[in-house]
Order: C-alpha cells, then structure tokens, then sequence
C-alpha cells in the first residue's frame, strides 16, 4: 500500500479528472496514509487560494482599437472606384516594371504589395544580406531566396502570417515555399529560433540532417558545419523526421540529428553531462562494445525525468543492450500491471503507448 | 480595473465562426465580447497585476484573430485554438520583457473590491497581491496551467492540446503548481475572510 502513494494523482482526484476506479483507488489509500493526505491538502488549498481570483473586465478601449484597426483594413481595400484602381494599378505596374532592375541590383527592402509567398524580413544589428543584396531596415524574403547574417549581424523575419523567426550571427536561410498548406524554409547554417501561433504542422524546417515539424511551439535549431543539426524545444512540440521515422521531442528537450546517423535521442536540457556525452556516443559512435559502455553511463546517470531518453533508446537497440534499458526503466518508473517485460522487448505498440502514458507524469 | 459582474457565457458556435470568416463584424464582436475578459484575466494574472502587457497580449490576440480566423478548422476546437494563441503570446512577451527589462514581479497592483469595510478591503487587496505574487513567481509552465484550468475549467484533456504535452504532463503540473503555491502562502491558511474562501 506505502509503496503506492498517490501524491501525483491529488490534483486530478480533486479535479474529477480520475475514473472511478482509480479515485476509488486514491480515496482507499488516503483512508490509510497520513502523508498523502497531508498532500492532499496542500493541494486542495492551493487550489482554494486560486480560486479567490476573479476575472477582470477588459477595457473598452480594446475594442475601440481592434475596430479602428479593422476599419483602416477595410478603407485600404474598398477605397477607390474601379476604374481609379484599374488606372492605378496600370502606372503601378508601370512603376514597378521601370523600378524592377533598379531594386534588384540596389536595394532589396521594397515591400511587393500583394506578393503573399514573401515574408518580412528586418535586420536587427548589422547589415544581413538576402542573396547578394544587403538589407537595410526591411525587405521581403520570396521562394528561392536566401537570408543570411554575418558575425556582425542578426535579422528577424515574419513567418507568413503565423509566427516570427529571429536568425543569429553566422546563419542561412533558404525560404522555399509559402503558401495556406504549408510555409517551409531550409535551414543551411547557424541557428534559428522560431515562434509560431498556427495549427500544428504548418511551418516545416529541413536541415541537412532532419525536417523539423513544429506542432505549435517555440524552439531553436542550429547547424553546425558537419551538417549535424541541433534542437532545443522550449514550448509545446517538434517532430523531426529522417526517411519516415518520426521523434516527437518534447518543451524541455534536445535533439541531435547527423546527415550520416539521422535522428537522435531526445535528451532533457538539465539531464547530467555525463549522459548527454554517453548518449552521442550511444546514437552515433561506431564500435559496438564502446557503445554498450556508453549505454551503461547513461543508464546509470538516467533520472526518472530521463525516462523520455530510454523510451527512444528501447526500439534502437539490439540484444541484450534493449533489455538492460526496459529493466533500468522500470526501476525508474514502474510498469504499469498490464504492461510486461516481454511486451516491451518487443516492442509491442500498445504495451509502448501504456508505459508512455505512465512515464509522460515526469517528463 | 475593473471586476467583471457578468460572465460572458454565450456558445460559441459554428455559425458564429462560420460568420467571422466571412468578415461579419458583428460576429466578430459577439466573438470579443465572449472572451474578451478571459483573454484578459489569464494575461493578467500571468503578468502579475501588469495591465499594459494584459491590454497588449488582448488586443493582439484579437488582431490575430481578425486577420487569421479564416484558418480555423472546425475539426478542432476554436477555445484551444485560441488559448494556444494566448500560451504563446504570454510566454512570447516574457521573453521580450526578460530581454529588455528586469521583471523582478514585485508590482503590487490593485483590483478594487467594492463594498467592504475598508479594513477589510485592505487585507483582501494584500491577500489577493499575495495570491498574484505567488502565481507569477510559479514557472511559465505551471503557472499558464493553473490560470487554464481556474479561468476556463478547462479539462486536462483541453489543456493538454493547448499546451502541447500530455494530459499526465498537464496532472503533474497541476499538482506542483498548486502545492508550490499551499507551501509559499502557508500564512494565508485560516486567514479571516468573510467568505471563509481560505479557512481551513
């Protein structure tokens, strides 16, 4: 009974959040153990103390903004009569095809007004350049061009409409292509941290090891000049893909690709240095007794949080390096009754996806 | 700052979506005035009392949604769309202020109770910048979590969506954000309130 607390199920109990069983479950417990209910009302009066909160009315002036906003939209779009739009855009166009050599051997900051495939693009110290152009102030990035940055700049750029991303000192990026299904760029070197507000799976990064694929986050994604990409979820989700094989990596983690040794493990940013230094070696080293003594370090060196590293491990490991793993891992967090150790060595998806879920507590 | 005494709880349904994609103001104003103190509140509380950064996070939020409701897939659900606009723009904007400004969260602003004596408008101004204190001081990641769950009774389900991580993920955090604040304000327990809301 001791060996079960309950202390991490005190939030869903209270919540209703639990099935039938399993608050029968904790209520039995608490019956008998003084320190969960302890827990337990710690937890219910944190919850008391935030329920004193009130919701607060939103100034008016709110609106009054957004409308104003609104209506500026709408009064650049319905302004003129048709035949003033059809006289002005005949001297735009003349304008524009008078100008087009000029802008593209001068300057490349003039925004083309309807041209939704570009993006904005700003520098934010120094001159960055997209292709051979420098950028001064703002510019558009279209299908097939390039951004980059030296040592002494770093530039920002709008994602379409759905989010923005800053480019470092040392960087290239390549956008090629922009449309409502899918905005996708290709990361060449340097390091990117992308923003984004969509629905998951519209902003795609390839790199020269992996295609990153937000889920609706916040992360960074760095080349080195080996090709191998490093990234760092710090919200919500990335999968990254190499021929098919899909690692969702969670806020939190590090993921390691290499062009010759495609995806990593994905790895916690506060695990020890020992394991992330025993896990490169692990994912990508070449002699295999090297790298069942590696494994041992990171197995010794795993917390119940580093859980999510093993859980990748398991399905790329052979004999008897897999089950060393499953039994390390269970000692960190226990199976749950229904998962056995012989499901998991064999990678019996459902089995996989139970313990997951149990595991998914600590990560 | 003002306390809402209405709670804005008209559905929002398809058609009302359906009706801001085509551009009909008026849904669109429906559509404010249903989340508009939502949005606010969770800014708010997140911000610890900072009213620009709730006002700027709202009317962003609503910008947003102005020019890109036209993306949204019925196929899931509008609230997690947008709550995940919000998660976003909350943690967006602490970055920009950790980078430019030492957000040291000791603002102390007030949200006016009214009828109450003033000795008891005081300790309840106190408690609740307590409460706030202690919210803002929790990590992003709990702290959005438990403003999810109070402001919109989210299930851990919903959260889970929003916040991109499982529903044990959403549990756990939960459960810390809520014992972390019981062991910060300790001394409120059994604190006299007339609503006895933290007697123990």
């Amino acid at each position: 009974m001791f060996k079960n607390h309950v202390t991490h199920s005190l939030s869903s109990y209270l919540h209703g959040e639990l099935s039938a069983d399993a608050a029968m479950a904790v209520q039995t417990h608490l019956a008998d153990c003084s320190r969960c209910r302890i827990a337990l009302e710690e937890v219910r009066f944190g919850i008391r103390l935030v329920s004193t909160l009130q919701q607060v009315e939103a100034p008016e002036s709110i609106w009054n903004e957004i409308h104003s906003a609104s209506k500026m939209q709408n009064a650049a779009k319905h302004k003129m009569h048709w035949p003033d739009r059809m006289l002005a855009a005949g001297i735009a166009l003349a304008f524009v095809l008078a100008f087009n050599l000029f802008l593209h051997s001068h300057v490349p900051n003039v925004p083309a007004r309807g041209d939704l495939a570009s993006w904005e693009v700003s520098s934010v110290r120094g001159t960055p350049r997209i292709g051979r152009l420098q950028l001064i102030g703002t510019g558009r990035l279209r299908p097939g061009d390039s951004l980059q940055t030296n040592a002494d700049s770093e530039a920002a750029v709008r994602i379409a409409d759905i989010g923005q991303l800053d480019l470092d000192p040392n960087s290239r990026i390549r956008l090629i292509s922009s449309n409502s299904d899918q905005h996708r760029i290709a990361l060449e070197r340097g390091k990117m941290t992308a923003r984004t507000w969509a629905p998951p799976r519209l902003f795609v990064v390839d790199t020269p090891s992996s295609t990153a694929v937000d889920l609706g986050c916040i992360y960074s994604c760095e080349v080195q000049r080996d090709g191998s990409t490093l990234l760092h979820v710090t919200l919500g989700l990335v999968a990254l893909d190499f021929h098919g094989r899909e690692t969702i990596v969670p806020a939190g983690a590090f993921c390691r690709t290499r062009p010759d040794g495609g995806v990593g493990t994905p790895y916690f940013d506060d695990s020890s240095e020992l394991l992330q230094t025993a896990l490169n070696y692990v994912d990508f080293g070449k002699d295999d007794v090297e790298r069942a003594r590696q494994l041992d370090i990171v197995l010794r060196e795993a917390r119940p949080r580093d859980t999510l590293t093993l859980w990748y491990l398991i399905p790329r490991l052979r004999e008897p390096l897999r089950a060393a793993t499953v039994d390390r891992m269970a000692t960190l967090v226990p199976r749950p009754q229904t998962v056995t150790r012989g499901g998991v060595l064999t990678l019996d998806a459902n089995m996989m996806d139970l313990w997951k879920a149990e595991l998914e507590r600590v990560w | 700052m003002q306390l809402c005494t209405v709670t804005s709880d008209f559905p929002i349904d398809d058609r009302t979506i359906e009706a801001c994609q085509r551009g009909d103001s008026e849904g669109f104003r429906l559509l404010f005035e249903v989340y508009k103190d939502r949005v606010y509140s969770i800014a708010l509380y997140y911000f610890n009392g900072d009213e620009a950064s709730a006002h700027d996070i709202t009317q962003q939020i609503f910008l947003k949604l102005l020019t890109h409701i036209s993306q949204f897939e019925s196929r899931s659900e509008f609230s997690t769309w947008l709550y995940r606009m919000v998660a976003n723009a909350c943690l967006d904007r602490k970055r920009t202020l950790r980078r430019f400004l030492s957000f040291d969260g000791s603002r102390v602003d007030e949200i006016p109770e009214a009828r109450r004596s003033i000795e008891d408008k005081v300790i309840q101004r106190e408690r609740e910048a307590s409460i706030r204190l202690a919210i803002s001081g929790l990590k992003p990641k709990l702290r959005m979590a438990i403003l999810l769950k109070h402001f919109e009774e989210l299930s851990y389900d919903e959260i889970a969506v929003i916040l991109g991580c499982s529903k044990g993920t959403v549990a756990s955090r939960l459960n810390r954000g809520h014992q972390i604040l019981a062991q910060k304000l300790a001394h409120l327990r059994g604190a006299g309130s007339r609503d006895g809301i933290l007697e123990e």
